[in-house]
């Protein structure tokens, strides 16, 4: 059996994989204590013991978000304590007379400096003065500080000073985080910021999953995900908790990217919307990764999924600026009043009450008939922005999900376009409570050729969980010149990869099932951002791939160029024994009968258009089912709208697989 | 959708064209950073993208940085003026600032756009290059003639029908101090061009030629719509304020900017009649740069979502008299106008506004981006360097609201240079970076610190500086007190020398140089 747990804002959701048999479950969450929520849930599973339980959780993100972290203190450098202050002497917005900055997670008064300098490969240029070193500690004792970040300059050539700073603190009983052991890797304040929020957050994360260890089976091995799409021990995340800061999110595109290759494809852009925002990230066979995330106005360095975040999702509003074009967001009904067909006394349009006004979503069908909508409450606040426009409901309603698809386009025109990727060549895979019912409109606008919607979309975060293999990441700066000697290679990767592989084995993992990869950062000699690519052995090899990669991304690339090796990764795996997705293989394909109908609207050639809709329940639809548009299929948590001239067929392996119609325009933009 | 009946534009269709030409502008700044060379472009952000349609009128600009506003379409109005023809595959290089570029520097590239055999309009993009030769490396010289700030180049088809114009490109680098660096940043910028161009040749098939372009109108329209409804909330009434630089760099005295701002219902004009005449160091600025910190401000009162095209600033109009400080001629050096004069100019505006928005209008920022220029050669590798940077300092402190300590305020937002970066990639250290403490000023909201960096050479190094408000203090408001003077000091055998603002020096083995930039002034009286 294996469970995965996912902890939300609203909801924890819950997979239980045992064989074949998959069950879901959702819980109310419990903000104040999350393992509440948990704890109840498995309760009501009647989880005793599991052969994993892997745990996502925003406690850590929440910490940072909220500025509730442990109290900090940070030893740096002598006259560089304000690096992370100064950051990179940015202001975040350019036009904002009223801008501010997320203040530093270490306030100044706890930064504290010591005696000592290197240079950049590592040299001494001044020595370690102890008696700084002593009263640095002592000061830090008597601030009362939970947990210290030392991030001295140049430590990743030499981590000698660092390594003597924070062993005195662990020796006075302090909690620290030393940046030569979370983020060998040159740029000062990217390492500071990134060591820093680990101190931050690690006490927490060391409280709750402590708390939670201790009530849970003892004999199931415990794993939390990580920001890197990968699982680890719950006795490592304790140390290492930075690594979890994007967690959810992460696990949502795993699980995307899982279910899509189960179906046979392999490039797919993940596109999970919610309540107040979505998520979309491109898998390319594999997940993209960077290293350039940012938790609040904090920048973290550690590998993370490529996620990119628009404040967009079913709750957003409508509203027009000062020169009357139409915006959606990030402005939200948030959970409370929430949209007015929430008939909590929201007051203004969203773009739940734009599907609620188009018939998309249904009281008969929204939440399993769980909860009520107020249709006449919809309509009566999108007949607000009617008024404006001067149109019809109907047309100021698609109007919303219009502009609201747009928000979605930019998004994934970051993850794709940007990044040198086409989106045409990839297939949408759209989850979350909204995601579906936008995905084959947003699709077609971007002529992105399919969707796909996962048989369980509401919960599909739990579900990458037990997708999730065990992962840790490894990193050095060496900046070699161009001409260097390269000997140095070899033993470093050796020793990066020994390390990996006796730490994934720690985790109790087979031999047979790790699995090290090797990585060079490479950039143009003169560059200052480096492409990552593999490394088997061979510099040629990887300088080949450098020039390659290169042109996807840049569209363009100079052989006779001189290329710079900036840093060494490790990727150590423990590949996780997946679960099966069942399939259901069928002799040929059948046309679904609705279980009902009703109207919905549809942008046609002349606007809004009026279609008799077949209503589809997705739970009584068969492998090999097809359905032409346009058609609604519901589910409990999660609506799938299908355009007229679009079609859908139930895979073998239960995903939704959407097209358009050969030869029919679908773009609805 | 109901649409208008005189056209096929709506709310909806016009938020859609906003943000599909945006996202254009936008990734082209994103090819633009990933593949340039220069840490200037890539690791600082010293760049703008934009799209014109066939007009030369601005469509879309991505928000880069802000100096760039009102200059990037006199960039295209200058080619569009040289050139009758244009080809696929051609680029137009430009930096002369008297012909629509900012100062030299900065090489702007623009490329028509042609859908199939159709000319559709322009992409144009302007980086801050690392060197384009001249008197000192880095090519922010104190200087008397623009001759001797680095090489000129006219509006000239550097690539013509897609071919490059090899002769033009070799002069160029030859005259230039690390030639493979510009060559690098100059192929990354023309292919930031060329995304536009794939961009906007799938947007036109995707909605048609003529639903673009009456977009592109109805754009321009919705822009101006946006300003004259924020200049509405002025009240109507002429606010006149003066500000002062330091000096020129060549003679010792202050300068003065004076503004007049008239607000009539939705229109705004800014005179700077009575400011000084253009001087004989390198802090003139031309007409384009005076326009860019004009616009800045009008953007700064504007809603957040707001977009920079061609009607932004229709309701605006900037009367520069030829021949002042504000809107120079040739041959005077400009080099300074840019990043100095532009930041004195937006003071001065924004303290004649102050009068009309006092709850509004923030103190004086530090009002200089502190300039450093560094070359020499490397003894690592044997090779020349040039390096370039500024630097962020005190923010003017609002209403209620404390300026930001260490930022770039204003024309400019660039990224500082990591130490560990610097001290790879140039024979220098960084011994000291941090806030410079007090030197905001006091009021009932106080004003942002200034920064310190310290510099240790291990080479002969010929540095030159080009900073502000070293003798005059930014401003307070309302009774707030004003930031403290930014100082340039030489360390040499343990001996300290001020430098002033404006300074070439050789510098050896040993020294080290201290650059403390100024505070922001306070907001009110403290209590």
């Amino acid at each position: 059996m294996l469970v995965g747990v996912d902890t939300g804002g609203t909801f924890t959701d819950f997979v239980v994989q045992d064989g074949t048999s998959l069950r879901v479950h959702k819980v109310l969450s419990t903000p104040d204590d999350p393992a509440r929520a948990i704890l109840q849930g498995l309760d009501e599973l009647g989880v005793t013991a599991a052969r994993a339980l892997i745990h996502g959780s925003t406690v850590a993100t929440n910490a940072v978000l909220e500025q509730k972290g442990a109290r900090t203190a940070l030893i740096t450098t002598a006259g560089f304590r304000d690096v992370l202050e100064i950051g990179r002497q940015t202001r975040p917005t350019l036009y904002d007379l009223r801008v501010e900055r997320d203040p530093p997670l270490v306030p100044r008064d706890l930064r504290l400096e010591i005696t000592e300098r290197l240079n950049e490969r590592g040299s001494v240029l001044i020595g370690l003065d102890q008696d700084s070193v002593e009263a640095a500690v002592t000061a830090v004792r008597e601030a009362g500080v939970e947990s210290v970040a030392v991030c001295l300059l140049f430590s990743f050539a030499n981590p000698e000073h660092e390594r003597i700073v924070t062993e005195q603190l662990r020796q006075a009983g302090l909690s620290a985080s030393a940046s030569h052991e979370v983020l060998p890797e040159f740029r000062e304040y990217e390492r500071t910021s990134t060591v820093v929020l680990n101190a931050y957050v690690a006490p927490l994360m060391d409280r709750y999953l402590g708390n939670l260890e201790r009530s849970i089976p003892s004999e199931t091995p415990f794993r939390i995900m990580q920001s890197n799409g990968g699982s680890i021990s719950a006795a490592v995340a304790r140390r290492e908790a930075a690594r979890t800061l994007l967690s959810g999110p992460a696990a949502g595109a795993v699980g995307a990217a899982y279910v899509a290759e189960a179906s046979g494809f392999r490039q797919t852009i993940s596109f999970d919307m919610g309540g107040t925002s979505s998520d979309v990230a491109l898998i390319d066979g594999n997940l993209t990764e960077t290293t350039d995330g940012r938790v609040g106005g904090h920048p973290c360095r550690l590998p993370m999924i490529d996620i990119h975040t628009v404040g967009a999702g079913g709750g957003s509003i409508a509203w027009f600026d000062a020169g009357g074009a139409l915006k959606v967001g990030p402005y939200s009904a948030g959970a409370s009043p929430g949209p007015a067909a929430y008939g909590n006394g929201g007051t203004e349009a969203t773009v739940t009450d734009a599907n609620v006004v188009l018939g998309r979503l249904s009281a008969d069908d929204f939440l399993g008939g769980g909860m009520n909508l107020d249709v006449e409450a919809a309509r009566s606040v999108v007949g607000k922005v009617a008024e404006q426009l001067g149109s019809s409901l109907e047309d100021a309603a698609l109007g919303i999900a219009r502009v609201t698809n747009a928000n979605m386009e930019a998004a994934i025109r970051v993850i794709s376009v940007e990044k040198g990727y086409d989106p045409r060549g990839f297939s949408l895979v759209a989850f979350g409570g909204a995601g579906p019912l936008h995905s084959c409109e947003l699709a077609a606008a971007m002529r992105i050729p399919r969707v796909l919607v996962p048989a369980i979309p509401g919960v599909l975060s739990a579900y990458g969980m037990l997708a999730a293999d065990l992962r840790k990441d490894y990193v050095q700066t060496i900046m070699l010149a161009p001409d260097a000697d390269t000997s140095g290679l070899k033993p470093l990767f050796e020793d990066l990869s020994g390390q990996g592989r006796r730490e994934i084995l720690a985790e109790g993992v087979d031999e047979a099932r790790v699995d090290v990869e090797q990585y060079l950062d490479m950039r143009y000699l003169g560059q200052s951002y480096e492409l990552t690519v593999p490394f088997t052995g061979s510099i040629t090899d990887a300088t080949l791939e450098f020039h390659a990669a290169h042109h996807v991304r840049f569209g363009y690339s100079d052989p006779d160029e001189p290329v710079q090796i900036v840093n060494a990764r490790v990727k150590a795996f423990g590949r996780a024994e997946r679960p099966e997705i069942p399939l259901t293989p069928y002799d040929q394909e059948s046309i679904a009968t609705p279980d009902r109908t009703r109207d919905v609207v549809f942008a046609g050639a002349d606007g809004a258009e009026t279609r008799e809709t077949g209503i589809f329940e997705r739970e009584n639809l068969v492998a090999g089912a097809r359905i032409n548009g346009p058609a609604i299929i519901t589910q409990y948590d999660t609506t799938t709208v299908l355009p007229p001239g679009w079609q859908a067929l139930v895979d073998q392996a239960g995903i939704l697989v959407a097209e358009p119609v050969e030869g029919e325009d679908t773009d609805v933009s | 959708m109901s649409r208008n009946a005189q056209s096929g534009v709506d709310a909806v269709s016009l938020e859609i064209f906003r943000s599909s030409l945006t996202a254009i502008a936008e990734e082209m700044g994103a090819v633009l950073t990933r593949s340039s060379y220069s840490p200037n472009i890539k690791e600082r952000r010293d760049f703008s993208c934009a799209l014109f349609d066939i007009h030369g009128r601005m469509v879309a600009q991505a928000a880069h940085i802000p100096v760039h506003l009102g200059s990037m379409p006199d960039s295209v109005a200058i080619a569009l003026s040289e050139f009758d023809t244009f080809a696929p595959g051609d680029v137009i290089a430009i930096n002369d600032p008297f012909m629509g570029g900012t100062h030299l520097p900065d090489i702007t590239l623009v490329s028509p756009i042609f859908v199939g055999n159709e000319h559709f309009g322009f992409a144009a993009n302007r980086a801050h290059h690392a060197d384009v030769g001249g008197m000192s490396a880095g090519s922010m010289p104190v200087a008397t003639e623009i001759y001797q700030e680095g090489l000129i180049i006219p509006p000239i088809k550097l690539w013509e029908a897609g071919e490059p114009n090899r002769a033009a490109l070799a002069l160029i680098l030859r005259n230039v101090r690390t030639p493979d660096e510009r060559r690098g940043d100059l192929a990354a910028q023309v292919a930031a061009n060329r995304t536009a161009d794939r961009r906007i040749a799938e947007l036109v098939e995707r909605a048609g030629r003529a639903s673009v372009d009456e977009h592109i109108d109805e754009l321009i329209n919705y822009a101006e719509r946006m300003t004259r409804s924020a200049i509405e909330q002025i009240p109507d009434g002429t606010y006149e304020f003066t500000d002062y630089l330091d000096d020129d760099g060549v003679k010792m005295e202050p300068i003065a900017i004076k503004a007049t701002v008239i607000i009539e219902g939705t229109e705004l004009t800014v005179d700077f009649t009575g400011s000084d005449p253009e001087a004989r160091g390198s802090i003139n600025a031309v007409a384009s740069v005076a326009k860019s910190a004009v616009y800045y401000i009008i953007r700064c009162l504007m809603p957040d979502e707001a977009p920079s095209n061609a009607g932004t600033f229709a309701p605006v109009t900037v009367v520069a008299p030829s021949g002042t400080v504000v809107n120079a001629r040739p041959p005077r050096p400009v080099a300074g106008g840019n990043v100095e004069t532009s930041q004195r100019i937006t003071d001065a505006v924004f303290g004649a506004m102050a009068k009309a928005l006092p709850e509004i209008i923030p103190a004086a920022s530090q009002g200089t981006m502190n300039n450093v220029t560094a070359g020499g050669v490397d003894p690592r590798n044997g090779q020349p360097f040039a390096y370039y940077e500024t630097m962020g300092g005190g923010m003017g402190a609002r209403k209620g609201l404390n300026g930001l300590s260490g930022v770039h305020v204003h024309m400019s937002n660039t990224l500082n240079t990591p130490v560990e970066a610097f001290e790879f990639a140039y024979p220098m250290r960084i011994t000291e970076y941090r806030l410079r403490d007090g030197s905001g000023g006091d009021g009932a909201a106080q004003g942002g610190d200034g920064l310190v960096r310290e510099l240790s050479f291990q080479v002969e190094t010929e540095v030159t500086l080009l900073s502000e408000r070293r003798r005059i203090q930014p401003w307070g408001v309302q009774g707030g007190e004003p930031g403290q003077t930014g100082e340039n000091i030489l360390i040499r055998d343990g001996v300290q020398t001020q430098l002033g603002g404006k300074k070439t020096i050789s510098v050896e083995p040993g020294d080290r140089l201290s650059i403390q930039s100024p505070g922001g002034g306070g907001w009110g009286e403290k209590g």
